[in-house]
This record gives structure tokens, sequence and C-alpha cells, in this order.
């Protein structure tokens, strides 16, 4: 029970609410054909990073923070400016402005790598699950005691506090985001400055996959923008509808993605656990292929079924 | 259980005794108690925490055989075991790259966490040039040096389990005899190496304290983590290198592939100079459980032997105490 308080508790609750925020800001994402924009900025944050670490001089986990969320927003901008300017498909602006800075942040690399100092921004930027521990925990009753509370792992309060600020901002927008999302003429036609609202949606993605790779890892995060809201894409057209099913989903995959890596190793006698952050991206995957497959309306044997009726 | 742990002792050799030893001085309950629960990181200490703690401790180790310790994540399952150990200790020094803020946070909640490497003075630990602050974690290499560590498990031990005091220290100090041996073998097979041919060249920066305590020259033709690449020019010079002084061998890790030491042997052969790939070291891991190369003992003779011979010195082909592998 203390196990489960100090290790799994804490590391469900960062996948899940990890997992949440990207799913819901990935909904916009598939919407706009984005999806790919948690890869991007997986690589694009690089230059900061290292930007940081020889702007500083150290390697605490504090300014590189600040010089990875500085990357992002600058490679969201960016991609932002050369999808409107260059008139490019979203697709490739991303290509095009991550890979830049990925290289940019790789020629910085050698630079810090001639002073023969070590960085690694698979050590520094990304955490894992595992490693979020809540060593407060005692038993049950801590879960009601403000000062064991107080004590839950850093990275479970901030990613709460992504997820609300995230949830809270979709809802005021909603009815803008709909409308930039699907037909931003029309947006600017009716006075919704589209360009703002892509923006701040951009900068809200940016800040979210900063904090959500330096808790849960990278893989988790790019998995999480793409495959709950396409999964859920595949089973409605109402955008309302949408978004719910792709939290749930991206619930039952944070959940029982760590619960199959955690545990089932365990019951089928191998005392290895699983990497929690892969196999809940995989999970993830497994309803993304469900939903292709059973979809109603838009789903393999939906088609099939609609098919048959015509004919 | 207890057959199984007497069967590692016995792969020490002489330390097999030590156990009964302790037994003696503390009869009674004390034997009988919970065994301490020991989590170590690499075999080396895992090997250290065992002779010096006999049956008094279970030793959890978290990395295998043939396992890189700078690119290791902790597994849900590690760290089950270490939020239930009595006492943890790891390498320190940034060798667990990944690991070092699973060890910072388990040690907040108050259980004694210990970097064997924390006692050794920085006067005896190495900093590669240019590396700003950051000492070379491989010390386990000289035998003289790793004797600091095993201060710092003995006394973490004392201080956890206070009734076990004698037993520690007859562990201790019957470990730092094997050390001492171990050292004054190494010395006298290295020191029948011909003097222009004493440059070890290996994959990455592993061997420095090796290099120290036995005056050699040590090239790794990676940096000092497993992390980065060989460059192109690096192993240039390194052919030159060989190429100029004769040097009959190179040597490949059993953690790390040995593409790039394969590169120095197709370099050299093109400059008509034949290097032989002198045999498999170990550097950040130690060998298969259960075979004397998987002791701390067994590694370094083995490390030593293989290098000694490979470099025309004169060592006996089966090791210090003839229980090395039959070399292939």
């Amino acid at each position: 029970m203390q196990t489960f308080l100090q290790l799994d508790l804490p590391a469900m609750l960062a996948a899940l609410f990890a997992t949440m925020a990207c799913a819901l800001l990935g909904n916009f994402l598939v919407l706009r054909r984005q999806s790919l924009m948690g890869d991007a900025i997986s690589h694009a944050v690089l230059p900061g990073i290292v930007g940081a670490f020889l702007l500083a001089g150290t390697r605490a986990a504090g300014p590189l923070f600040a010089g990875a969320i500085a990357a992002a927003l600058v490679a969201v901008v960016l991609i932002e400016l050369v999808r409107r300017y260059g008139r490019l498909e979203s697709g490739t602006a991303m290509g095009v402005v991550f890979s830049v800075m990925f290289a940019a942040g790789v020629v910085m690399m050698e630079q810090a790598a001639a002073q023969n100092v070590d960085l690694d921004a698979d050590c520094i930027l990304y955490g894992q699950l595992e490693g979020i521990l809540w060593l407060a925990a005692a038993g049950p009753e801590s879960l009601l005691d403000p000062a064991a509370l107080a004590a839950l792992p850093r990275e479970v309060v901030v990613l709460a506090g992504v997820l609300a600020v995230t949830a809270l901002a979709v809802f005021a927008f909603r009815k803008e985001l709909t409308l930039a999302s699907f037909d931003p003429e029309l947006a600017t036609t009716l006075g919704f400055p589209a360009g703002m609202i892509n923006l701040g949606l951009m900068v809200l993605v940016g800040a979210v996959a900063v904090a959500a790779f330096e808790a849960v890892g990278s893989i988790l995060v790019i998995a999480m923008f793409i495959c709950p809201a396409a999964a859920a894409r595949m089973l409605t057209d109402r955008l309302g509808v949408q978004i719910a099913l792709s939290l749930a989903f991206a619930a039952v995959a944070a959940l029982g993605g760590y619960a199959l890596a955690a545990f089932a190793p365990l019951w089928l006698g191998v005392d290895r656990a699983l990497a929690a952050s892969g196999m809940i991206a995989v999970v993830s995957g497994v309803l993304m292929a469900l939903a292709i497959l059973l979809g109603p309306v838009h789903g393999v044997l939906g088609r099939r079924m609609a098919g048959r009726r015509v004919a | 259980m207890a057959t199984g742990r007497r069967r590692l002792l016995g792969a020490l050799g002489a330390l097999a005794l030590l156990p009964v030893a302790g037994r003696l001085v503390m009869p009674g309950p004390a034997t009988a108690a919970e065994p301490l629960r020991v989590v170590a990181t690499t075999g080396m200490i895992a090997d250290l925490v065992r002779a010096v703690a006999g049956e008094r401790a279970e030793v959890v180790q978290l990395m295998g055989a043939g396992v890189d310790p700078h690119l290791y994540r902790a597994t849900r399952t590690d760290m089950a075991a270490m939020l239930r150990a009595d006492v943890i200790f790891y390498n320190g020094l940034l060798l667990e790259g990944r690991m070092t803020d699973a060890f910072v946070r388990v040690a907040t909640s108050g259980k004694p966490v210990h970097a064997v490497t924390e006692l050794i003075g920085e006067e005896r630990l190495l900093e590669p040039d240019g590396a700003d602050g950051h000492y070379d974690p491989h010390v386990w290499m000289d035998p003289t040096a790793w004797a600091g560590a095993l201060t710092v498990v003995r006394d973490a031990l004392v201080a956890r389990d206070p009734a076990g005091e004698p037993a520690y220290r007859a562990g201790a100090d019957g470990y730092h005899a094997d050390l001492d041996r171990l050292h004054a073998y190494s010395k006298d097979v290295l020191d029948s190496v011909p003097p222009q041919r004493r440059v070890l060249v290996t994959a990455h920066d592993a061997f420095g304290y090796f290099g120290r305590a036995y005056g050699f020259e040590v090239v790794g033709i990676q940096g000092l983590s497993t992390e980065s690449e060989a460059g192109l020019q690096a192993v240039e010079s390194i052919v030159g290198l060989l190429v100029e002084r004769r040097i009959p061998a190179v040597f490949v890790e059993s953690t790390i592939p040995d593409r790039s030491v394969r590169a120095l042997v197709a370099g050299a052969a093109a400059r008509g100079h034949t290097v032989a790939v002198g045999g498999e070291l170990y550097s950040d891991a130690m060998g298969p459980p259960g075979t004397y190369e998987g002791t701390y003992v067994g590694m370094i003779d083995h490390n030593v032997t293989t290098i000694a011979r490979a470099l025309g010195g004169d060592a006996p082909e089966r090791g210090l105490d003839g229980r090395l592998a039959q070399a292939q």
C-alpha cells in the first residue's frame, strides 16, 4: 500500500494530467492537420537548452527549463510565420522550422562539447514517470493530511496546474477556437482575430509540451498530442463529443498503460517492470487502431455496413 | 537462499571464511535477525557490499553484466527496491547519469543513500582536461583508490546495524587484503610490459585511474561518457601513435560496441603495422554472474592479465590465482 502511494500513485497522476492536457489540445491540432507539433517542439527546444546552459553556465533545471520554453515559443511563432508568409502547408512549415532549430542546437552543442562538457538533453530535459516519487506518503491517511499533500512531487503539481490552465483557456475560447480551426477566413470576417487565436493556441501547445517533457519524457507527449484526438475523430463529427471522448481515451491509456507496464509483468511471473511511458503510448495506439476498425461512421466496419445498406 | 549467497562468497576466494569469523564474534541472535536490505547500482559495488556484509545483508544489484551505467534508466522494479531498502549505495561522480535525480529524491526521505566515492579525497580523483569540476567516475579501475569505497560501505553498514560492527570490520579488512594482493599482482605483471609499449588504447576513457596506478598512457577513442561518438580526427591521430610506438594491441570493452576499435586496426593495417585486438576488457560492468570474472577481483585480474599479455609483458595465462577462464 505504501509502495503504491509512494511510487505508483504520483506516477499515475502525472501520466493522467499530462496525457489529458496533451489530448485536449491535440483535438485542435488534429483538426488543423498539425498533429506533429509535439514532435516538432521536442526537437526545437534543443537550442534553447544549450543556449541557456552556455549563458547560465550551470546544469540546474531552472534556467534550462526557461531556455526550453523560450525555444518552444520561438518555434511555434516561426512555424506560424513560415506557414503564413511562405504560403506553405503546415506540415512543411513545421518540418523546416524544427529541423533547422535542431541543427542549430547540435552546432551549439559542439561548441559546448569543445569545452568538454557533457550535456545530454535526454538527461536534463526529459524526465521519466518512474522517477516521480511521493515519499511523504505513509498510508491512506496521507491523502487527507495537508503536510503530506504539500510534499506531493513538483511534477504532479505543475502538471495539474498546466491541465487546469489549458482546460480553462479551451473552455473560455471554445467558440473562437472552433471557428478558427474549421474556417479561419470566416472567423476573420466575423471579427474574431483568427491569427491571434492561432498564436495563443500554439503558445499553449509549446508550454504544455515542455512541461510534460520534463515530467514524463518525449515519446508519451508526442503520442498523446495525436492518438486520443485522432481516435475520437474516428467516432464522431461533433467537436464537443470528440473532445470528451479524447479525454476519456487519454485517461484509459494513462491508467491502463501504467498498470500494464508496472503490474502485468508481475502477474506473468516476471519481476522486471516495463517502461511506463512507452506502454501508455502503445495503449493509446491500440485504442486508435480499434477506433479505425470499429468506428461506426468513419471506421472500416462502419463504412462497410453503410456501403451494404446503400447497395 | 543461504547457499546462493555462500556460493557468491565462495567466488571471493579467501573471503569465504570471513562470515564464519563474524559469527564467532557475534554468536546467537544477531545472525538470526532479518538481513539488511541493501541496493547497489553496479556489480562492483554489489560485490564489495556482499564481501563486507556477508550474510547480514541481502544485496539487490540494479545493473547486471554488460549494462552501461551511463545510459541506464531506473525501472519501477528498481525504484520499488530502493524504497524498500535499508541502505542504498551508488557510485556517484555522475556515473549513473540518468539516475542521479532518483538518488537525491530518495535521500530526502531520510534513508541512508551513499555515493561510495564520497570519501575519496579530491586529490585522488582525476579531473580530465577541461572537464570543469566533473571528476572521472571510473574509480574502481585502481584497487588502491577503490579501497576508499570500502570505508564508505563499512561505515554506512555499521551506522545502520551497530550490532554487526565486528562482522563488517572483519569483512572489510578481508576485502582490503584482497585488494592489496590484487594491486601487488597488477603492479608486478604490468611492470613487465616494455616501457615504450605502456599505452592502453580502448573505446572510451574508462581507464584513467588504471593508467595512473600502473604508469600507462591511456587513450580513449570516445570521450569519458559512452554517449559521444569517435571523431575521425581522433581515430587518425591514434593510428599514428600505434604505428610510431609499434604498439601491438588495442582493446575492446564489454559494454560498448567495438566498431571504432576495429577502425583502428584497419587504419594501422593500411599503414603497414599489424595491430591485434588484445581482448575484451571489463570497464563499466563485470563479467557474467557466477563466474570468476563476475567478481571485482576477477574483473581486474582479467583486465590486468589480458593487457599485460597482449602488450608483451609476462603474466600467467590464468591470472592471479589461476582462476581466469581460458583465453580463446
